[in-house]
Formats: structure tokens, sequence, C-alpha cells
């Protein structure tokens, strides 16, 4: 199967490792991988802030570098979620809201993919640890993709996973929020790192590179000893 | 007081809220006792079907009505001054003030009893009657312990005084009302009927808002707990209701599902303890109900949200299920937004009402987590709208220049991969000298506000670029 | 009955319609909804299983359920004058009592049956009781609720102001939901007759949770609630 990564901006600057992982399992899944050279940034911050028109330069690019390709794999649920939120940012524009919204139909979440398209739950990996797993809210709510990471995870050898207290709540993220409202995204992350410590995990999974700034950057801050994993670098352990 | 709360400016009013641990801790409690609660009673609910069929059922009725408002509004009008009632249409508050107090003077009133009800605080009635010498005396309970406080606010569009705990509001009483007992809820609320029942049969007046309004018949429904709406409705010679122009259901049939909506949304319950519904029936003959009725239908700025994207704003029917599920209201409470209606719904609607200037701030106190968009039992696209009055917000030139100035930087960086590769080159050697053990603690610029309170990954070393093609040579070479 | 005022409406209304970017409409007829899941809850119910229904619901609110028989009715209520502090008590003006063969009862034991030409008197009356009773006009299984169409004569006073409210609830009342009640409720206004002034959906004792979200019972209405359901059908 033909399949186009979308790596992200956070995963192509910061997240190198994760993203080597999800290349090495679509691969190993027997996945011919393709990287469309014209991607950058979905245009998430701009559209999120109300810069609709800067958005939508983002998103043409983007548009312009996927429109040819049949799945587009990506490892954030965030981002997956607003490559299907084009067609509404067309919305005035006909031509780029049809081109939009193809786009938008073929994009997928890396979890999303191996579960609903290629229909594997099991991918033969091993990882030794005590783990909690955080939902994003973009993947759960805009995506509504609850399922699929946990039924990876529920088959990697060796995991314990953990239930995660008030998991549905947000971290605290939230894009241009976390640098916009900073005293309330500290306290938002702040219940989330201590729900995770109340999990007795030594390792948080999550699979929004967003999310994992975030509760990274708490957690290294106040010097806790939590590791914090994108779930691809999970399932690539062996 | 009106709707706005407070003078001071959005982030003080934050700071105040963060240093009030009981507060927090309250809105904390409250939202997770209530999930369970609302999730039993909702799609947890068997009995009832697909909870999503009834949001869509929810949804159709109130976009109908909205699609129609001028027709139901007249209908409705038609029907209460069929049955004796006078109907006073009023565009802006003082509009409604005015007649209102028209009204209590004619009648040469003194004492009013009012049943919990938001529009009221919205446009400030409580002063303007007390400015023609009547007394209003809230009865819902938490409206109740509000006022013995004198000056204080509602936190939360159901229970206005989620923020005070039972000691607080012991002192409050005992201050204030003469009350001698314990802060047991039970003795408290006890102390609270036995002040209030003669006050609910000597009121001249009876005041209520209005839960929904039934256009077939000129009736006003209305959704309670505690009973005080009925004592309200029935004691007084007359009863002025008033509604929000917008909550108003076609028939009764619509009000069933209205209702079911409402009260397992707000408090998971299958129905609350009351729903009275009151149909003009003025007159001499009058017992135990009003000899005279008005009802004041107020616009107050909501018509500014017809026909536009914020048209399925006024869909809402007010139940907090969206501030019940809010993670950033948890944490900051109701009187941070400054304005009576808090969370999601409160940002969404405070700048259709009271404009940008005052309440442009509220939109960006979201996370964007969707979790209001979820919860809202009609549909209301929360989370959109607010990126909407972001949006608004940037092209009326209220954000700061700077920021604006980053997102156009941002917009060219975004579609011009050449300039983007540069970026991606130069990251990991121009953040080098911030960088210490492998991330970020004291950034440059923007990134400041970010490392204020948390690391900042340093970028990679490697480029992913070249290490995909690598990878793919080698993958070649092995096949 | 005179008509009352109406003010300010065209230009309010005129206002919408221009907000609406259309002509004032005066003719809207209702759709058929696409979704109607109201209809669904409870329709293969028998009536048996629906009264159960109503039963453990009313329990789940606090409300203390008794079932009785037409013949062991006046017994009942005599049961629950002396459970609940007898004397003063009350009772709405409504033939029913006297069809379910309770004028007897009612008498012997002092009830004052509410009297609209007493004006004021008789709202005194109720607000001194121990009890008030009355009849459900329609019982709703999934809720718990009855529902009184109150007017001059069937007081609202009487389930309110009374520190326990015993409501009788003939089986026959009983139906799956509110749904029903307000199908019939629009049926009515749809045949253009008038509807009762005060329609009232009553679940238990009134309540509270204003203080640190603790349910507290008994706040401006009764304290206690009594179903008393008669099996008459």
């Amino acid at each position: 199967m033909k399949i186009s990564l979308f790596v992200t901006c956070l995963g192509e600057l910061f997240y190198q490792e994760a993203a080597k992982d999800m290349v090495e399992v679509l691969e190993r899944l027997g996945c011919e991988i393709d990287f469309p050279r014209g991607q950058i940034c979905c245009g998430q911050p701009a559209y999120n802030s109300g810069y609709r028109k800067d958005a939508q330069k983002a998103a043409k690019q983007m548009i312009s570098a996927f429109e040819s390709s049949d799945y587009i794999v990506t490892p954030s649920g965030s981002c997956a979620g607003m490559f299907k939120e084009y067609p509404g940012l067309f919305r005035e524009d006909a031509v780029w809201q049809e081109r939009a919204q193809k786009v938008a139909d073929n994009t997928y979440e890396f979890t999303q993919f191996i579960v609903n398209v290629l229909g594997i739950e099991d991918l033969g990996a091993v990882y030794h640890a005590k783990a909690t797993y955080h939902t994003s809210c973009h993947m759960m709510r805009l995506l509504k993709e609850t399922e699929s990471p946990f039924k990876l995870l529920h088959n990697v050898e060796g995991l314990e996973l953990l239930p995660l207290e008030n998991n549905y709540d947000c971290c605290g993220f939230g894009g241009t929020f976390a640098v916009k409202m900073v005293p309330i995204s500290e306290q938002m992350v702040d219940e989330k790192v201590r729900h995770v410590e109340e999990t007795g995990a030594d390792v948080l999974i999550t699979a929004d590179g967003g999310c994992l700034m975030n509760i990274k950057g708490r957690i290294d801050r106040e010097g806790k000893p939590i590791t914090v994993k994108h779930i691809a670098q999970i399932l690539n352990s062996r | 007081m009106a709707m706005k709360i407070g003078e001071k400016p959005f982030f003080d009013r934050v700071d105040d809220a963060l240093d009030d641990t009981f507060m927090r801790q309250s809105m904390a409690n409250a939202q997770d006792g209530l999930r369970g609660k609302k999730i039993a009673a909702t799609e947890g609910d068997e009995a009832i079907g697909d909870w999503e069929n009834w949001r869509s059922a929810g949804e159709e009725i109130r976009r109908h009505t909205l699609e129609n408002l001028d027709y139901y509004l007249e209908q409705l009008s038609e029907n209460v001054a069929k049955r004796g009632g006078n109907v006073f249409f009023a565009e802006t508050a003082e509009e409604a003030n005015d007649y209102i107090q028209q009204v209590v003077k004619a009648k040469n009133a003194k004492n009013a009893t009012k049943a919990k009800s938001m529009v009221t605080e919205e446009i400030g009635l409580n002063e303007a009657l007390s400015e023609v010498g009547c007394q209003v005396h809230e009865t819902d309970l938490a409206e109740y312990i509000l006022q013995a406080e004198e000056d204080d606010r509602p936190s939360h569009i159901v229970v206005p005084s989620l923020h005070k705990n039972k000691s607080q509001i012991r002192d409050t009483l005992t201050e204030k009302a003469g009350y001698t007992g314990t802060d047991q809820p039970e003795e408290l609320t006890a102390f609270a009927r036995s002040q209030l029942r003669d006050v609910f049969m000597n009121a001249d007046i009876g005041i209520t808002g209005c839960n929904f309004g039934v256009a077939e018949s000129g009736s006003v429904s209305l959704v309670t707990n505690e009973g005080n709406a009925n004592m309200v409705t029935s004691y007084p010679e007359t009863q002025i209701s008033v509604m929000g122009m917008e909550r108003l259901v076609p028939t009764w049939e619509d009000l069933d599902v209205m209702v079911n909506l409402l009260s397992r949304s707000a408090v998971g319950q299958k129905i609350t303890t009351y729903v009275t519904n009151v149909t003009p029936d003025v007159g001499p003959e009058s017992v135990d109900g009003p000899k005279d009725f008005h009802l004041v239908i107020v616009d107050g700025g909501r018509s500014k949200a017809l026909g536009t994207e914020f048209q399925s704003a006024l869909h809402c029917i007010r139940c907090a299920a969206c501030v019940n599920v809010c993670p950033v209201y948890r944490h900051i409470g109701g009187h941070a937004y400054g304005s009576i209606y808090q969370g999601p719904i409160g940002a969404v609607l405070s700048p259709i009402l009271g404009g940008y200037e005052e309440y442009g701030e509220l939109p960006y106190a979201s996370s964007l987590c969707a979790a209001c968009t979820e919860a809202c039992p009609v549909k209301i696209p929360l989370h959109e709208q607010l990126i909407r009055h972001r949006e608004i917000y940037v092209e009326e030139n209220y954000a700061e220049k700077s920021e604006k100035a980053a997102m156009t930087a941002f917009g060219i960086g975004a579609s011009t991969p050449s300039l983007f590769k540069i970026a991606t080159k130069g990251a990991p050697t121009f953040a080098k000298p911030f960088v210490h053990d492998g991330s970020i603690s004291n950034g440059p610029g923007p990134m400041k506000l970010w490392t204020k309170i948390r690391e900042f990954p340093a970028p990679g070393n490697e480029n992913f670029r070249k290490w995909f093609q690598e990878h793919k040579k080698g993958d070649s070479r092995n096949a | 009955m005179h008509k009352g005022t109406i003010h300010n409406r065209d230009k309010f209304l005129g206002n919408i319609a221009d907000k609406l970017g259309r002509e004032r409409k005066t003719n809207v007829s209702r759709p058929d909804w696409e979704h109607q899941p109201q209809w669904a809850v409870y329709q293969d119910h028998t009536r048996d299983e629906l009264c159960a229904l109503f039963h453990k619901n009313s329990e789940e609110k606090g409300t203390h359920v008794l079932e009785t028989t037409m013949d062991q009715l006046e017994q009942t209520i005599v049961y629950v004058m002396e459970t609940y502090g007898g004397a003063p008590m009350v009772a709405t003006d409504d033939e029913r009592f006297k069809a379910f063969g309770l004028n007897a009862v009612m008498a012997t034991n002092d009830v004052h049956i509410w009297d609209a030409g007493s004006g004021s008197a008789s709202i005194e009356q109720a607000k001194q009781a121990n009890i008030g009773f009355l009849f459900s006009d329609a019982s709703l299984a999934e809720s718990g609720t009855i529902t009184q169409f109150n007017g001059r004569n069937i007081a609202r006073s009487v389930s309110l102001l009374p520190t326990t409210y015993a409501a009788i609830v003939p089986k026959s009342t009983i139906v799956p939901r509110m749904t029903q009640a307000t199908a019939t409720i629009h049926k009515h206004v749809d045949d253009g007759e008038d509807i009762s002034p005060y329609i009232n959906f009553i679940t238990g004792p009134s309540n509270s949770a204003d203080i640190e979200m603790n349910m507290v019972v008994g706040v401006h209405g009764p304290v206690k609630a009594v179903h008393i359901v008669v099996l008459d059908a």
C-alpha cells in the first residue's frame, strides 16, 4: 500500500525519533512510504488564533503537497484534525474546497490508520514499563478516535497500562493558548501531571506532538522522574 | 450590575481566581461529581435510546424555531394577550427595566419575589426596581445566599453560589440575616425556608425568567427543583416573566424534548422536581394565581447573532453542560470571566451581547479542546464559534500588532518551502546558545512565554528529510 | 376575558426579520421532525410494567409509594393520614374524590376541601396543613412524576404548601413519559380548547443542591411526597 507521510512541523523539528519509528513501523507492515517535499505546517497555530488568511496560505501549501496521495498518515491526532478542517477553511472558495475535501478524506492519524485501514492490532512490540496514556482532545473529539491507540498498546508485550484519572481533560496545550494564557495553562498541565503521577507510571505515552511538548516540558521543568514518549516509539520497540 | 462582573482586567481576575483555593476545589468537585450523573442520564441511559438522536432532535427544533423566530414570537405574544396577559417587546435592557418599573410604580409595589433567572441578572432588574422603591427578594437558595452577601454575583448559570462553601454561607447568614445555627446544609436550607415563607405570601410582585415560552398556547415554562418558582407565580397579585427572545418552542410536543435535554444535561436528572407551566388566566376570579400577567421579551443584543455564524449560539438552553466539562472553567471558576455568562457558552455569548471591547479576551480563554461542543445537548459548535470570534477580533484590529506580525511571518513561512528549509536547517544552530541538557529553559522572544513554566525542546540535530532520503536508498539497496 | 396589551412588537419583529435577511413571516408550518426519539421510550411496555417503573422511579426520588386497590383505597388514605401527621389537612375540590369513594373518609377526618369562594382563607388552610391530597392527571413512568392540571378548584396550593403532598395516582393515568402528556395538551390546543392555566409536573419533594452540591430535601415546597397508586385498570 502506498502512503504519504505527513510528519508535522513538530515531528520534523523536535520529535525526529518518533517520526523515524513511525516510518519503520509502517514499512514493516508493508507500506510504501513517500515524503511529499512541499509539506510544511498544517496552519493550526494561525487558524486557532483567528488568522484565517494566514492559515489558508499554509493550507494551500499542504493541499498542493498532498492532493495526489491516496493515504496521508501523520503521527498527530491534532494535525490530522486540522486537515479535516480544511474544507471549512475554504467555504467561500469552491475550487479549493473541493481540493481540501480530497485531502481531508484521505487523512489518518498513525494508530487509526494501522487499526482501521490496515486492520492490524498486534505489532509484535515489546516494551517493559508501567505506563499510562494521555488521550489528546483533538484525536478524541475532532477525529473521534478513542480506541485505536489502546488496541495497539494492549498488545505490547511487557507494557502495563494504567488508567489515567480525568483522562478526558485537556492538558493545557491548545496551541497558542499555552503562551497566551500561561497562568491557566500552567494549572491545567499541573493537574494533568499530578494525575499521571498518581497512576504510579514511569512512562507517559501520547499520540500528539503538541500535548507531548507541553506535558514533557512541564515534567522536565519540575524534575519529575517520568519519561514521556510518542506512541510510535513504544510500538517500534522490540 | 447587569451582565458585567467586576472592574478588574482579565488577567487580574484570573489571578484572583487562581488564588482562591476553596473555589477551585469546589469547581473541580462539582465537575467531577456531575460528570458521572450526567453520563448516566444521557448516553448511559439505555431506556431513552440513542442520546445522539435526542441531541439531533433538540438541534432540529431549535434551528427551526430560530429561523422562524419572528413568526413564533408573534404567535406567543398573540396567545398571551388572548388570555389577558400583557406583552412588552424590549430591544434593550433599559427598555425592559423602564417597562417593569412602570408596572411596579402603577401598583405602588414595595416587595417582589424572584425565582432564579439569568436574563434578569443580565438586564440588572433588581437595581432598577430598587430605584423605584421596590425591593426584590431572591428566592432560589443560591441567589438568596448571594443576595445576603450583598454584592456577590453568580459564578455558574445553574448553581450561582458554587464558589461559596458552607461555612462562608453560615457566616454570611449569621451576620446579615440573624442565623444562629451550624453550617450543615440541611439547617441552612431550613433557615432559608422559614425566612422566605412569609416573604412569598406577602410579595406584591412575582418575577420569573422563562426557560421556554410555548408559542402555540402562550405559556411560560419554568424548570426548577426548589419549588420557589411555584411560590413566586402563585401568591403575588402580579406576575412578571422576563424571557430572552430566543427562549421559546413552537408547541408542547417540542417542550417535552427540550425539557428532557435540559434536565438531563444540566444536573443528570430525568426531570427536574418541578416543571411548571403558566398560561395567563388573569382576573378577579383568580385565587392562588396572579390577577395580572406581564411577559417581557428581551433582545439585548441577541439579534446581532441572527443571520451570522453565531445564530446557533442562540440555540442555547442554559443547561451549563459546556461549563461543567470546561477545563478552563474548572481552574478559574465563573467570576474570572467577568460576565454572568461563563464557561464556553459565556465566552461565545458575552462578546455578542456586550461587544469585543469588554469581552473580546474571553474567546481566547479556551484551549479549544472541544469538550464543550461534545457536551452541548443542542449541538452548538462552541469551539468553532470561539475560533470565529478570534477571527473577528483580529479582523477588527483588537489583536496585538506583534502577534499579527508573527502570524503574517508564519503564513509566509508555512507556504514557502525554501524558507522552511532554511529555518529547519538553522534551528539547531540558532537554538544552540539556549540549549542546556537537551532542552531550553529560558527561551528568547516569543519562546519566553513558553519557557516561563516549561522546558522547550531543543531542535533535533539531524535533518529528518535527509534521513528519510538515505533511509529510502537503504531500502532499495536491501531490496 | 379582556385582551391584554402588546407593545413594540412590529419594530422588534421587523428587526428580527431584517437580521434573518427576509420579510416577516406570517405563516410557518412546523415540519415533521426527522428525529423523534421520545416516542420509542417504553413504547412496548404493558401498563403493569409502566406501573412498576412509576413505582421504582418515584421511590428513587424519595417519594413514599403505596399500591392499593379501589376497595382498599380508603384504608390506605387513613394510613397516610396517620403516618404523615393527620389534621390539619387539605384536598383539592375534585370530583374524583367522590368517584373513588373518598368523600366519607375526607369528611370524617376533617380534611378541608379547597373552597375557591373563600379566597385567601383556603390558602391559609393549605399553608397550615400537614398533608395535601390531590389526584394526578397524568403520571409519568420514566421519572415517577405526577401531573396536575391546576385551576380554580384543583388548586396548586394543595400540592405546594402542606408539609407532605399525597397524590392519588390511578393506574389508568400512567403513561411512559412526558411525551404522552404533552401530546394530549398539544391536541387540546390544536382543537382550540382552553388549557389549564397552571400545568404542573411534580416529581417528589422539593429539593436543592445549591450548598456545596449537597442534596437537601424540603426547600420551598413540600418536604415529603406520597404517591398512592390505585389499581383501577
